[in-house]
């Protein structure tokens, strides 16, 4: 008969699933927050093409979420043994679920109804956003089964990778750049938080999926697989920059920026990059620091707080002080 | 506007500073990217006219000026420019030159062509402080200016000389009565004000708590949270022509039974019902609080209008060193039992995961205030440098008389301490200062709110502030934390309280005039002077005499001379100085912001309209370790040298706490137990800096 086990978090499974929690309890955060309203008269400025490239680029985002949440984490976390990284995925699976819920914050704010309703048809109809979907999607979805290769695990925890430290920057990239110069800026905060979220999550399931590469049988073959998958994904990426970014007149940029962030996923796996990258726009590479920046409290909201995890209480020798003083 | 779609030069070159090569940053980008800005913008969007007296005839003509011909000839105008063109003044960072024209320099009504540089702003601002004194000192406001030794705060260097303007101070606070009409008055206030474009404090700690009764039936009042609703979209509403995002802030006393719902406001994840998110919060702290915290004593929080109806007064003004036991022990006083460290813990994590609250040190405020005979100081403002005396005014029905009290209003600006001392001028800086800000003073009638007007009218209250110290201090070699800085600041303060006061007793000599009630002042009983005719205020290090070397600084006899001459013939001011936070106006000085230390040697700056990378003033190669982060210092020391600048300050200082996520709250209720000791009179708000992935994984692995 089978034993089932609680998750016991005072013996550690590893020496990071702990650190992970923690550092993702600390980034919680929630989309309503966050005032993306202050951006209706930077929205109304922006050009036709400008306002249908970034809407695009959310919609792109929002699938990926979407996905993310429904699909990869939980499959995922069915073929993972530590229950403390169990719960880390868990986790992460709800923060994907307010990512995807946040992009509809901004349209909701920014956006009329009629131009929701057509980005979401987009989204269903367009054959790139499809086709990074469904080729995702199939990985994820042999992870159904209960008696898996650990091959196929290996694969379904790099398309997580993939989708997390690569797929998502193409349509980050707007959003970053819009910021940088001054346009759109309170619904960068929240886009900056996703950044945040998607940059621990891809480094954990990174570092899960080189747990099980150690123990492969046939390495070597499986990061052929991988470097394929990675090919496939790395094409269809190019030709859906050109999509939504050709009119914006981003394209080379944005392409530029999709082959930095394929590397990034890359070593996230533990490998060397591949790519050859020249100039990544530094508007856009300042935009991804995710540390602390200045910030003037009055006229934004900062993105630098976090939720209070380190609670310590008083003790009756810290309320001595030594008050002497040289001058 | 994105007229374009590509990325502008300049904006790409300032990005690249950030870019570095052999392990440096690429700063001489910055210098690029000035340059880049104004050949390329700056230059193409301004607006060319042949001569001087086409300009200004045009600005006049067209509304942008008021009419300096009803106070100058064109010939002392042309006096003015040309002084000021006489001196080449160069941006010497992109922040200041973008920070300027972005939102200081005057455009056309179309909002595309600028009708000013920085040198024209200089002189607008030096001919309106100067239209009823002259010439001459019109050309000395110059010079304070184009020296970059003084810095109006933002609503007078970007308002004056303008037909069509806003108000030039930008400062108001006042109290709320626990009835509708004082309520309602209160809001009224905040639109009004928030529309001219000034930062509103109020005072909330006088309305009843949630739960307690109206007309004598228990359990119908809201409390403070829907007044604190009621305002945040009151200030958002309100804003200056959609220029600025109104701003206000509401203080809380800790004593008030609703504090803890006040604190949990600003949490993550709270209700929509009970979050405010653009509303700053601050809590008021008796020394009571900190004495049960102390001795870890159980803490009553106590419901204002039992208070009231018990013994006739509001809770907040009662002192609670005296009162609190009777309180406890009175029946008829609802109270609640808290545990005061807890409290304290409360606030620590509220203020790591939203900056807030600020907190004010009510006895600390009011035991070097020498305005005591006339009343007492309440709470603070928006930024925590206003500490002047307030009192709730009474608002009636209509066709009643008001009886109205005082409310706050300051000016405020700030002196560059690294160019005030390399010019060896603090003497003419700080009384040419104190000018600029009287006159700010004297054209201000806020009819439209009395409470503020009368305290203008009546104490003429200014707020001097200073900026650039640590830039100053890395410039000479001298360790922010060190012994050096404190000797520095010590002596520095000193001399501005000592000209500034000076200055202050020559304007009420001159007009014949002192602020209302100055015969009840510490100033006026000559206890005020006490510290400074006892001792000399000479620097105690070597470092600290090479700084001060050539310049005369006053002695006690000399202060025993200002001491009867103020008992003479009084002076103008109710409050003089105060230490701003100054952000946007220290870029453009290029200087570091107020007297906190910095926070990256380069910083990143966000706007609600732009992100802009900093390098810091003076850096090089040679003193880059000197510019240590606020992050990296020890808070201790930056409270210990706060409290020697706040020996020589009237009023108050903002203090910005620089922690790091790893810091417990432990950690944060330990510097306000600190700061509370050392004498602060508040703490600004808290900056946390993150720990990155990055950090976490090389930390575990």
């Amino acid at each position: 008969m089978k034993q089932y086990k609680a998750v016991n978090w005072n013996e550690p499974d590893n020496d990071y699933a702990l650190m992970f929690w923690e550092q993702n309890i600390k980034q919680f955060w929630i989309d309503t927050e966050y005032i993306p309203s202050k951006d209706i008269d930077s929205w109304k400025a922006l050009s036709p093409e400008m306002r249908e490239c970034y809407k695009k680029a959310l919609g792109g985002l929002t699938l990926l979420d979407t996905l993310q949440s429904n699909t990869g984490m939980p499959k995922i976390m069915d073929h993972i043994d530590s229950l403390q990284n169990k719960s880390v995925l868990a986790y992460m699976c709800m923060m994907e679920a307010i990512h995807a819920k946040s992009y509809s914050t901004i349209f909701t704010t920014v956006a009329t109804s009629r131009d929701i309703e057509d980005i979401f048809n987009w989204v269903q109809q367009n054959k790139y956003l499809q086709f990074k979907a469904s080729l995702i999607d199939k990985h994820y979805r042999k992870l159904e089964n209960t008696d898996i290769s650990k091959e196929d695990l290996f694969m379904g925890l790099s398309a997580s990778v993939l989708l997390e430290s690569f797929l998502f920057y193409s349509g980050f990239f707007i959003p970053l750049w819009l910021c940088g110069q001054g346009h759109m800026v309170a619904s960068a905060d929240i886009i900056k938080k996703i950044i945040a979220d998607e940059s621990i999550h891809g480094v954990f399931v990174g570092l899960l999926a080189q747990d099980v590469y150690k123990k492969l049988p046939n390495p070597e073959k499986s990061k052929e697989k991988l470097l394929e998958l990675l090919n496939d994904l790395y094409e269809n990426e190019l030709k859906y920059t050109e999509e939504i970014y050709t009119e914006v007149g981003l394209t080379a940029e944005v392409k530029e920026y999709v082959r930095y962030n394929a590397n990034k996923a890359l070593m996230n796996l533990g490998f060397e990059p591949t790519f050859e990258v020249k100039r990544v726009n530094p508007i856009v590479l300042n935009g991804l620091s995710v540390e602390t920046t200045q910030h003037d409290f009055f006229s934004k909201k900062s993105t630098n707080y976090e939720k209070a995890t380190e609670i310590v209480h008083l003790r009756d020798d810290d309320f001595v002080v030594d008050t002497s003083i040289a001058v | 506007m994105v007229t374009n779609e590509v990325a502008k030069s300049w904006i790409l070159l300032n990005n690249e500073i950030m870019v570095k090569h052999d392990d440096e940053f690429s700063l001489h980008k910055d210098k690029e990217a000035v340059r880049a800005y104004f050949l390329e913008y700056v230059n193409k969007n301004t607006v060319f006219f042949y001569t001087l007296k086409e300009k200004i005839d045009y600005l006049i003509e067209n509304n942008y000026y008021i009419n300096f011909y009803e106070w100058f000839t064109f010939e002392e105008m042309e006096r003015v420019y040309q002084y000021i063109a006489g001196k080449k003044f160069r941006f010497p960072s992109f922040m200041s030159a973008f920070k300027f024209f972005q939102s200081y320099a005057l455009r056309d009504d179309s909002g595309e062509k600028f009708l000013e540089r920085y040198e024209d702003r200089v002189a607008a601002v030096s001919l309106f402080l100067a239209r009823h004194e002259g010439i001459d000192h019109a050309l000395q406001y110059a010079e304070l200016l184009i020296n970059q030794e003084y810095q109006p705060a933002t609503p007078t260097f970007l308002n004056a000389g303008k037909k069509r303007s806003g108000e030039l101070v930008s400062c108001f606070l006042d109290e709320i009565g626990d009835n509708l009409n004082g309520i309602g008055y209160a809001v009224d206030s905040a639109m009004k004000l928030s529309s001219i474009g000034g930062g509103v404090s109020f005072n909330i700690s006088k309305i009843r708590g949630r739960g307690e009764a109206i007309k004598g039936v228990e359990g119908r009042a809201g409390g403070v949270l829907p007044i604190m609703k009621i305002l945040e979209d009151t200030f958002s509403y309100a804003n200056q022509l959609g220029q600025r995002p109104g701003a206000g802030a509401v203080y809380l006393n800790i004593f008030h039974s609703d504090i803890e719902e006040f604190l949990d406001c600003k949490k993550i994840n709270v209700d929509e019902k009970v979050r405010i998110k653009s509303l700053s919060i601050g809590v008021i702290i008796p020394d009571k609080f900190m004495e049960l915290a102390s001795k870890d004593e159980p803490c009553y929080l106590i419901y204002p209008h039992t208070v009231m109806q018990e013994y006739g007064k509001y809770l907040d003004e009662l002192d609670m060193d005296e009162m609190y036991d009777e309180l406890i022990t009175n029946s008829k006083i609802k109270k609640k039992k808290v545990n005061a460290r807890h409290l304290l813990v409360k606030i620590a994590q509220t203020q790591k995961e939203s900056g807030y609250p600020y907190i004010f040190f009510k006895e600390n405020a009011n035991r070097q205030h020498a305005l005591n005979g006339i009343g007492h100081v309440k709470f603070s403002n928006l930024c925590t440098e206003i500490m002047q005396v307030s009192e709730v005014s009474d608002i009636n029905i209509y066709g009643q008389q008001d009886t109205i009290r005082y409310g706050i209003s300051c000016n405020l600006g700030s002196l560059n301490i690294a160019t005030v001392m390399e010019n060896k001028r603090i003497e003419q800086a700080v009384k040419t200062a104190m000018r600029a800000l009287t006159m700010v003073t004297d054209v201000t009638d806020i009819a439209m709110v009395p409470s503020i007007q009368k305290a203008n009218r009546e104490l003429h209250s200014v707020g001097l502030g200073a900026m650039n110290l640590h830039g100053y201090l890395a410039k000479n070699f001298v360790m922010y934390e060190s012994e050096e800085a404190l000797d520095f600041a010590n002596v520095f303060f000193m001399m501005m309280n000592f000209y500034s006061l000076q200055a202050s007793m020559e304007i009420a000599r001159e007009r014949k005039s002192t602020f209302q009630g100055f015969e009840k002042s510490a100033y006026a009983d000559g206890s005020y002077f006490d510290k400074y005719i006892t001792r000399d205020y000479f620097p105690t290090t070597i470092k600290g005499s090479e700084l001060f070397d050539g310049v005369a600084i006053p002695t006690k006899e000399d202060w025993k001379v200002l001491k009867q001459q103020v008992q003479e013939h009084g002076i103008y001011h109710a409050y003089r100085i105060a230490i701003a936070p100054n952000q946007s106006t220290s870029y453009i000085m290029n200087a570091t912001a107020s007297v906190m230390p910095i926070v990256d040697t380069i910083e990143v700056r966000e706007y609600g309209d732009s992100t802009t990378y900093y390098p810091m003033p003076y850096l090089t190669n040679e003193n880059y370790f000197y510019y240590k982060s606020a992050y990296d210092m020890d808070q201790m020391k930056v409270l210990r040298l706060v409290s020697v600048i706040q020996r020589h300050v009237d009023q108050g200082i903002s203090t910005i706490l620089h922690t790091n996520s790893k810091d417990t709250t432990r950690d944060l209720a330990r510097y306000y137990i600190y700061g509370h000791k050392m004498g602060l009179k508040s703490l600004y708000y808290t900056r946390t800096r993150k720990s990155t992935i990055e950090e976490c994984v090389s930390c575990s692995a």
